[in-house]
C-alpha cells in the first residue's frame, strides 16, 4: 500500500547532509514527522473483499493515521529492512499494515524497548501494538488481546550445546538464560528453581536485557548459555551465526501471540478482530506467514484475552 | 573495516545524529534558562524561593533521567499534556540538567570576590548592574569548563531519548544492529560519531575560553594558543618592572601644587572647619555581632572639610563603623545622617531596598576606599573608574573616559590605564581605588585602613595621594589607620575608639603626641615600638 505523510522524510533520510537537509529535519522533527521514523514496504496483496463492509460498520477509523508501537528487534517479525533503514519490514508489520488496509486507516510506527510496549499504549502515546507479544492474562491488565499465532519457542544455545539443554526443565539448572526484561519466558524460568533445588542443584540465573540482539550477543561472548525466545526468532539467530550458534530444540508455550489494543475501545477491538477474521479467512495472513517463513501451524484463529 | 565505513556513511545513522543534536541543544539551552532562574532563586534573599530551589535540585538531581524521559514521555499524558517524544525527551534532559547548571552558576558567582561586590555596592551600583557588570562577566570566564563538561555529559545523555523511541543515533544503531547482526562495525561507527560530537564541543569549548581570556589580547597568540604544544609564556618580570616600581613613587606622581608643598596652618583650618556644616553625624550608633557589642552608643560628627583619623585597636570597630555610615552594614539602633540626609531610611522612616538605598548612596556621594583594594578584576584600570561613572552617574562613554584619565594622572598612572588589576602592585592598585572613588566626585571619602595589605615600600605612594587630596582639594575624609605620623601629618582629629566607643578625640597633633587616656598612650607605646603588631 502507500503510505501518506511520508513522501517527504523518505527523500530527505536518503540525501546527504546538508544544511537544507538539515533544516528541514529540524522543522520535520517539530511537526512530528520523521519522530515515529521509518514507515513500510508495501503491502502487496489484495485487500479482502468484505472489508468494504467492515470500513461501513467502522466509519470512524477511515483515512485515520494511527501508530503501532514496536520493538524492532525481531528479524522476520519486525526489524528495520537493513537496504533501507527508514523502513520497518516483517510479518508482523505486514499484517498491521494488511488490517489498516482493511479498515482503511495507515500506520506509523514508534520504536520502543519491549518493556514499554504497553506502557506507550497506556499513555496514549500509541494505538495498537503488533510487536510479536505474547497475550498473557497478566498483560491483559494493561491492554486488551487478539490472538493471532500459536507459540512455539526455540531454546538458542552455543555451538555444540555444552551445558545440555533440552527445554525450560531441570537441564537449566545452574545454567545462565538471557531474556529480555518482560519476556513472559522469565517467571517460567524462575520456577524452575524449586525444582532444581529439590535435586539439590543450583537454580538457573537470568540476566535481562531489553531487545532480542543483546540476548543474543549474550550468548556470542560467553555471558549466557541459552536464550529461549520464539521458534523462528532462534532460527534467524542460527542462520545469522551459524559456526557459533544452534538451536537445541523447540518447546511449546501455552501462550498466543496477540494485537494489544486499549482497553477502553471496545469499538476499536471488534473492529481489528473483525478484520483479522477476514484476513485470516482469505487466506492472506497464511500467504504473509509464507513469505516471512513462518511455518503455516502456527497460525490462531482470532480469540480474545482480557484481564480477570 | 569496509563494513564500518559503510555504516560510518549511512544516511540512516547520520540522520540520527541531528536528534542527537537536537535533543542536546534543547537539553541544554531548556537546561540553561530553567538553571539561570534555579540559581536566582537559591542566591535570593528571600528564604521561600530559596527553599523551593532546593528541593527541586533533590528531586531532578536525585532521581535518573531515563525515569524522567519515561515520566514526560508516559506520565503527562495523564494530566492532558501530550508531548512529541522529541519534545518530552527534551524536556526530560532540560529539566534535569537544570539543577546541575543552577550549581555551577551558582558556585562560580559565589567565588567572585566578596569584595568587589562591597566596593559596587559603595560606588552606588544597585544589585542587579553589580551582577550584570560585576559579577556575571568574571564568574561566566571561571564557569566555562564546567559548562563543556555540562554539554559533552548531556550530549552522552541524550541517548538516553532511545527509550521513548526518539529516533536518535543509539537506538538507530541497535535497530540496525538487530536487523544486521552487523553489531560490532555499527557501534564503533556510531561510538566515532559521538566522539566527533563530543570533540566539536571541546573545539568550541576551547575557542569561547580564548575569546574570555583576558591575559591574551593579542589575536596572533589566540591562534598559536589551539595548537596542543602551545605552552602558556610564564610571566618573566619585566625588565623596566623592577626599575619602575622604586620609581614610581615619586617620580609618577604629577608635581604637588602650591599648597601641598607648603606646611598646614592648622589653626586656619580648624577656624574654617568650627564653622562649616556637617557632613557626617552618628548618633548614639550601637550594633552587635551574635550579641557581642561591636559599635556600642558611639556619637561622632564630621564637618565638610575635615580630615578625621579613626585610631584604635583590632576589633575596636573602625571598620563596622565606616561600612555603617555608607550603609554597608546595618545596624541595632541609632542615626546616621550624611550631608544631612539618611541613608537607607525613607522618608516615612521604613527600610528601603537595597537597590534604593544604592541610589540614595549615589545621590549622597559617599566614596570609599578599601583595605584590599577590591578593584573589579575583570576591568583595566581605566574602566574601573570609567565603567562605573557610565551604569551610576549615567555618563556618557566619552566624558566616563576623559575623567578616568584626568584622574589616572592625577594619581600617577596614566601609564597603566589599560592594565588589569592584577598586574599592577598593591600601591598602584590603590591608587586606582582612591581614583575610582574619588571620580564621582563624592561628599565624604571613607578610607578603611588604606595601606594595611600594602608592602612596606609602597605605602607611602599611597599616603602621599590621600595627603594631597585632603590638602589640595579639601575632601571631607574619615580614614581608620595604623599610620600614626602620616594621621598626625593630614588629619585634623583624631578619634581613638576601643570596644565600639569613643575613649578620646581631640586635634591630631595633641591626641597623637600627648594623650590624655591611659588606654591611648598604652595603644601609642605599642604602635612606636612595634607597628606591626597593632596591624
Amino acid at each position: 500500500m502507500k503510505t501518506t505523510g511520508f513522501k517527504r522524510s523518505l527523500p530527505l533520510a536518503r540525501s546527504a547532509a546538508g544544511a537544507v537537509f538539515a533544516a528541514n529535519m529540524v522543522a520535520a522533527a517539530f511537526t512530528g514527522a520523521t519522530l515515529t521514523g521509518a514507515t513500510v514496504a508495501q503491502a502487496e496483496t489484495a485487500i479482502p473483499a468484505a472489508c468494504a463492509d467492515l470500513q461501513a460498520k467502522y466509519p470512524s477509523l477511515k483515512g485515520k493515521t494511527l501508530v503501532n508501537a514496536i520493538n524492532p528487534h525481531t528479524p522476520g517479525y519486525e526489524s528495520i529492512d537493513p537496504n533501507d533503514p527508514t523502513k520497518y519490514i516483517g510479518f508482523d508489520i505486514d499484517l498491521g499494515e494488511a488490517i489498516g488496509d482493511c479498515l482503511g486507516f495507515d500506520l506509523t510506527y514508534k520504536a520502543v524497548t519491549f518493556a514499554a510496549l504497553l506502557t506507550t499504549l497506556q499513555a496514549g502515546q500509541a494505538d495498537i501494538v503488533i510487536s510479536d507479544i505474547y497475550a498473557t492474562v497478566d498483560r491483559a491488565k494493561a491492554a486488551d488481546f487478539i490472538t493471532y499465532l500459536k507459540v512455539f519457542d526455540g531454546v538458542l544455545v552455543a555451538k555444540g550445546n555444552p551445558k545440555g539443554i533440552d527445554g525450560i526443565n531441570t537441564s537449566m539448572c545452574g545454567a545462565v538464560a538471557a531474556e529480555n526484561t518482560g519476556y513472559v519466558e522469565v517467571p517460567l524460568i524462575q520456577a524452575l528453581a524449586a525444582e532444581c533445588e529439590k535435586i539439590g542443584k543450583p537454580a538457573p540465573e537470568i540476566q535481562l536485557y531489553d531487545n532480542n540482539a543483546n540476548c543474543i550477543q549474550a550468548i556470542l561472548s560467553g555471558r549466557a548459555d541459552t536464550y529461549i525466545n520464539d521458534v523462528n526468532t532462534v532460527d534467524g539467530a542460527v542462520k545469522a551465526y551459524p559456526d557459533k550458534l544452534e538451536k537445541a530444540t523447540a518447546v511449546t508455550l501455552p501462550y498466543s501471540v496477540g494485537i494489544a489494543v486499549p482497553r477502553d475501545n471496545v469499538e476499536f477491538r471488534d473492529a481489528v478482530m473483525a478484520a483479522l477474521t477476514e484476513i485470516q479467512k482469505s487466506g492472506l495472513q497464511v500467504e504473509l506467514m509464507k513469505k516471512w517463513n513462518l511455518p503455516e501451524d502456527q497460525l490462531e484463529t482470532p480469540k480474545l484475552v482480557l484481564a480477570e | 573495516m569496509e563494513l564500518f565505513f559503510h555504516y560510518l556513511s549511512q544516511p540512516y545513522l547520520l540522520t540520527g545524529i541531528v536528534y542527537t543534536v537536537l535533543i542536546t541543544l534543547f537539553g541544554l539551552a531548556g537546561g540553561a534558562v530553567l538553571g539561570i532562574v534555579l540559581a536566582g532563586m537559591q542566591l535570593s534573599r528571600f528564604r521561600a524561593l530559596s527553599v523551593a530551589a532546593r528541593i527541586y535540585a533533590v528531586i531532578f538531581r536525585g532521581t535518573p533521567l531515563i525515569l524522567q524521559m519515561i515520566f514526560c514521555y508516559n506520565a503527562l499524558p495523564m494530566i492532558g499534556i501530550k508531548l512529541t517524544a522529541l519534545e518530552a525527551a527534551s524536556l526530560a534532559l532540560a529539566l534535569n540538567e537544570a539543577p546541575f547548571i543552577a550549581e555551577i552558576i551558582r558556585g562560580n558567582i559565589v567565588a567572585v570576590d566578596r569584595g568587589q561586590i562591597a566596593a559596587g555596592q559603595a560606588l552606588g551600583m544597585t544589585p542587579f548592574v553589580t551582577m550584570v557588570r560585576i559579577v556575571v562577566p568574571q564568574a561566566f570566564r571561571t564557569m566555562i569548563p564546567a559548562l563543556g563538561n555540562e554539554a559533552v555529559s548531556a550530549l552522552k545523555n541524550s541517548s538516553l531519548a532511545s527509550v521513548v523511541s526518539v529516533q536518535e543515533l543509539t537506538l538507530r544503531s541497535t535497530q540496525l544492529a538487530s536487523a544486521t547482526f552487523d553489531f560490532f562495525s555499527i557501534f564503533f561507527a556510531s561510538g566515532l560519531m559521538y566522539l566527533v560530537l563530543a570533540g566539536s564541543i571541546a573545539g568550541l569549548q576551547i575557542a569561547v575560553e580564548i575569546m574570555m581570556d583576558l591575559d591574551h589580547p593579542d589575536p596572533k597568540a589566540r591562534f598559536a594558543r589551539l595548537l596542543p604544544w602551545y605552552r602558556t609564556p610564564v610571566a618573566l618580570p619585566d625588565a623596566n618592572e623592577g626599575t619602575e616600581k622604586a620609581q614610581e613613587t615619586a617620580a609618577t606622581l604629577p608635581p604637588a601644587g602650591a599648597k601641598a608643598t607648603v606646611p598646614l596652618d592648622r589653626a586656619k583650618r580648624a577656624q574654617a572647619i568650627a564653622v562649616s556644616r556637617p557632613a557626617v553625624e552618628i548618633e548614639n550608633l550601637t550594633k552587635s555581632y551574635n550579641g557581642r557589642p561591636v559599635l556600642d552608643g558611639l556619637d561622632l560628627t564630621v564637618r565638610l572639610g575635615e580630615v578625621v583619623a579613626l585610631l584604635g585597636p583590632s576589633g575596636s570597630g573602625k571598620s563596622t563603623l565606616l561600612r555603617c555610615i555608607n550603609r554597608l552594614e546595618p545596624w541595632d539602633s541609632g542615626a546616621i545622617r550624611v550631608i544631612g540626609r539618611q541613608l537607607g531610611v525613607g522618608d516615612n522612616g521604613r527600610v528601603l531596598s537595597p537597590a534604593a538605598i544604592a541610589n540614595a548612596r549615589a545621590a549622597v556621594g559617599v566614596g570609599m576606599v578599601f583595605q584590599n583594594f577590591n578593584l573589579f578584576g575583570h576591568l583595566t584600570a581605566r574602566e574601573n573608574i570609567a565603567g562605573p561613572l557610565r551604569w551610576v552617574q549615567n555618563a556618557t562613554a566619552r566624558e566616563a573616559d576623559t575623567r578616568a584619565d584626568e584622574l589616572l594622572e592625577r594619581v600617577g598612572l596614566s601609564h597603566r590605564a589599560d592594565a588589569l588589576p592584577r598586574h599592577m602592585s598593591g600601591g598602584q592598585q590603590q591608587r586606582v581605588a582612591i581614583a575610582r572613588a574619588l571620580a564621582p566626585n563624592p561628599a565624604v571619602l571613607l578610607l578603611d585602613e588604606p595601606t594595611s595589605a600594602l608592602d612596606p615600600e609602597l605605602v607611602n605612594e599611597v599616603l602621599e595621594v590621600i595627603r594631597r587630596l585632603a590638602v589640595e582639594d579639601g575632601l571631607t575624609m574619615v580614614i581608620s589607620t595604623h599610620q600614626i605620623s602620616f594621621a598626625r601629618d593630614v588629619a585634623d582629629r583624631a578619634v581613638f575608639l576601643a570596644d565600639g566607643a569613643i575613649v578620646e578625640q581631640g586635634p591630631a597633633d595633641h591626641v597623637l603626641t600627648r594623650p590624655d587616656n591611659p588606654r591611648t598612650r598604652q595603644f601609642l607605646q605599642i604602635m612606636k615600638e612595634d607597628p606591626v603588631l597593632a596591624g
